[in-house]
């Protein structure tokens, strides 16, 4: 019952994109670390994770994104969300990622937003 | 695997294996469903299934294979009661709402947001052990938030 992700890295100029793909949970945990340290291979500096649409994502998922928000604070870069439902916007609001990462409708509004 | 009885409450019994809440929730959906409840609030529904439930098999149960875990749906004046029992002997002292910028700037444990997001979206929410064995968590939610 484990759950697998695959995460594509695409360079949208100074914005690596990280199309994640499958359900976000503690299973998650080395897949987005291992994503997250090729994107730091490409010298990112700002960071787009794109959630997949309709994908379960629960506290052990929260828990693993937390700890790359950190990663990130501590890098100085800049980390935006795109693709939660409206549900998972209110959780990541009630949990205070919305603190440290903006949330975007989609890819295209978040590279624009973030490219500026 | 559901057991339906004559008050309209349905027990759905589950394996103690992390993925098998997604069972739970899509039943609690559809349970949600069949009473009316508007789409935002399935969804807090399925979250709190799905956290209490995994709790249930990771913290009650303590992960062993040969545990269950019981999850109960009732509908009574326009709210769900969800019960989740597992087999432990449940929470000795609830741990404090996790903190988000001490766990990102001072390097704090990340725990307890299931239980965070459990109270935050259910509109009841009570701890207790079971008559026989084990502890129950009891959860409702109303239809409109």
């Amino acid at each position: 019952m484990q759950n697998k992700n695959e995460i594509a890295l695409e360079k949208h100029e100074s914005v690596i994109l990280l199309n994640i793909q499958g359900d976000i949970t503690s299973f998650s945990e080395p897949f987005l670390n291992q994503a997250y340290a090729e994107a730091n291979d490409q010298g990112a500096q700002k960071i787009l994770l794109n959630v997949e649409e309709g994908a379960y994502i629960n506290s052990g998922g929260i828990a693993v994104l937390i700890q790359i928000l950190a990663q990130t604070k501590k890098n100085n870069q800049q980390i935006c969300i795109a693709g939660l439902s409206d549900h998972f916007k209110k959780i990541f609001n009630m949990v205070g990622i919305t603190k440290f990462a903006d949330i975007h409708e989609d890819v295209d509004s978040a590279i624009t937003a973030m490219s500026g | 695997m559901t057991e339906n009885q004559a008050d309209s409450t349905v027990k759905i019994i589950l394996a103690n294996q992390i993925g098998y809440e997604r069972l739970a929730m899509a039943c609690s959906a559809s349970f949600a469903k069949m009473f009316g409840f508007p789409k935002d609030r399935i969804e807090d529904l399925k979250t709190i299934v799905a956290e209490a439930s995994i709790n249930a098999m990771q913290h009650g149960n303590k992960g062993r294979a040969d545990a269950k875990v019981i999850v109960t749906f009732g509908y009574q004046e326009d709210m769900i009661r969800v019960k989740v029992a597992d087999e432990g002997e449940g929470i000795k002292e609830k741990p404090p709402n996790p903190n988000i910028n001490k766990i990102i700037e001072e390097d704090e444990v990340v725990c307890g947001f299931g239980l965070f997001l459990i109270e935050q979206l259910a509109d009841q929410v009570e701890y207790r052990k079971n008559a026989g064995k084990g502890h129950v968590v009891e959860m409702a939610l109303k239809m409109k938030a």
